[in-house]
């Protein structure tokens, strides 16, 4: 299919829009007009990527940053014709590819700053027909509808600008992260044992004891009652830091 | 579905950053909000709530950005679909889009210049014409603000908008900082273009500030107040064709609510002569 004249020039005009060292300027086009064009784009580009992932941008610092967006301008095609969208596409494509230029743990670190954004605007329906203050042993505990249980291999919320680990942890880290009743996006630090019920509970069949007699299962406990107290606190506080919204009583 | 005649009088573009002011207090003189849907589409949590409680209360408009009408890509039509059920979801009676691209295969999320030539005219037309067929019902296109002059144009602007409106048979969304903005980049008259563009196709105006980079530049950045030459040109557009709903934008450099109030209440001032001509208002 042949090209027309007006699409080849509107695909030069982007081609260097979005690479002006790598792309020639169209034929007739001022320079500085252009170069307008060039530096709105980018600073567009880069504020949006720079919105969500503050941490990022300063571990790399400017020149890396800049270059890795640049990069990510360049040569990626973004789907999304939503704007808050563009950090999971950056995102994205910070995961496709092995980079040597950037430190291991940055995508990790990207996902982790983008998961606040994603919990912040998840429009997932919030469950009905709970109660608040039903019991959490008898019940099925119902979680936040916007929540996110992740493991990651890199202490993610500790890393900065004065701590860039250059080995994965020993014991993955894993965070549960939840917008509360007041719309709040949370944090939690979960040690593997509280994941673990938290995993259960996102399947949504168990009620709270079924639930944390199947950890003690797993972890062959020779009393599975006390894990099933343990368990108890740990279903109290999820419940009290707002992660879980209450229960739905079974029938 | 909703009515174009809901949206009248000055409106204001809603930014999540006003949410907490507006809260406490919708200011007399704003008569509908403005949203482009590409920021509000699939949205939930507390901006979501924020943007229910408003669409409750007022009028909304709907700005669009990304849909690309003159882009080299096919038309979007899995997200005009997804446009359609939130308009439909906020009852939102007026689309309009940009007579621009942003898309090279990929999305830019910034407005293009269209070369301004006859086969472009055919191309923007019959994708608005899928748009409006899609959507069902008619949109407005806004003269876009631009820097570069394609070397390939046939026409000079306002005749390319003329024509592509009459080609498309569809609405113009006239923007007067963009006439102006434009026509300190490219040294024409803006009164003289202003003239020239079809009155009766106009449904909705927008006025905002700009950047002046240079003697010979200017920037649409919707981050200043606006200036007086542009407060005239809507004063202009009003005598020459008569009042339609405005919209005062501000995307950057948001200042506080009351500061914008002030220009809302400059747009109602200019409108207040002719309201008596109005019969709707004359009755009621």
């Amino acid at each position: 299919m042949s090209v027309s004249s007006l699409q080849r020039y509107q695909i030069e005009f982007c081609a260097h829009a979005r690479s002006p060292k790598t792309h020639p300027r169209p034929a007739g086009i001022a320079a500085k007009r252009m170069a307008v064009y060039a530096q709105l784009l980018f600073n567009n580009m880069e504020s949006s990527l720079a919105g969500c992932f503050p941490v990022c941008k300063k571990v790399l610092g400017l020149r890396r940053w800049n270059a890795l967006v640049r990069e990510f301008f360049a040569r990626h095609r973004c789907a999304t014709p939503l704007f808050r969208q563009i950090p999971e596409e950056f995102l994205q494509w910070l995961q496709e590819t092995e980079r040597r230029n950037i430190p291991p743990f940055l995508p990790q670190l990207a996902h982790y700053e983008w998961v606040e954004l994603a919990v912040a605007v998840s429009d997932a329906h919030r469950p009905v027909g709970w109660e608040a203050d039903g019991n959490l042993l008898a019940g099925k505990p119902v979680l936040s509808s916007a929540l996110m249980l992740l493991r990651y291999d890199w202490p993610v919320q500790r890393i900065s600008p004065r701590f860039k680990p250059v080995q994965p942890l020993a014991d993955p880290v894993w965070l549960l992260v939840f917008r509360d009743p007041d719309d709040e996006v949370r944090f939690i630090e979960l040690n593997p044992v509280s994941a673990h019920l938290v995993e259960l509970l996102q399947a949504g069949n168990f009620t709270g004891r079924e639930a944390l007699l199947e950890i003690a299962k797993a972890l062959r406990h020779p009393d599975p009652e006390q894990v099933v107290a343990f368990g108890s606190t740990v279903l109290s506080e999820l419940r009290q830091n707002g992660a879980i919204l209450g229960t739905l009583s079974c029938k | 579905m909703a009515q174009l005649e809901e949206i009248r009088g000055a409106g204001l573009g809603l930014k999540r950053e006003l949410m907490p002011a507006l809260q406490a207090g919708v200011p007399g003189c704003i008569d509908f909000f403005e949203i482009a849907p590409e920021n509000w589409i699939g949205v939930g949590g507390r901006p979501g709530k924020q943007l229910a409680w408003v669409a409750e209360r007022y009028p909304l408009a709907c700005h669009g950005l990304s849909l690309s009408l003159g882009g080299p890509d096919p038309l979007n039509e899995v997200f005009l679909q997804r446009v359609k059920q939130f308009l439909d979801h906020y009852r939102i009676p007026l689309y309009t889009e940009h007579l621009s691209y942003c898309s090279d295969g990929g999305y830019l999320y910034d407005l293009l210049p269209i070369p301004f030539t006859e086969e472009a005219v055919r191309y923007v037309a019959a994708r608005i014409r899928r748009t409006q067929e899609i959507l069902e019902r008619r949109i407005a296109v806004e003269n876009a603000s631009f820097y570069v002059a394609a070397p390939i144009s046939e026409m000079d602007e306002p005749a390319f908008v003329r024509a592509v409106l009459e080609e498309a048979d569809c609405d113009l969304h006239l923007d007067v900082n963009n006439i102006y903005v434009n026509s300190v980049n490219f040294g024409f008259d803006p009164v003289t273009y202003l003239r020239s563009l079809p009155g009766e196709r106009i449904v909705y105006i927008h006025t905002a500030g700009h950047y002046r980079k240079a003697p010979d530049l200017v920037i649409d950045t919707h981050g200043e107040t606006v200036i007086d030459t542009v407060w005239d040109l809507l004063a202009e557009a009003y005598r020459l064709f008569g009042v339609r709903p405005t919209l005062l934008e501000r995307d950057f450099n948001i200042p506080p609510l009351a500061e914008l109030t002030a220009e809302v209440e400059r747009i109602a001032a200019l409108q207040a002569p002719y309201a008596t001509a109005i019969p709707a208002v004359a009755s009621a």
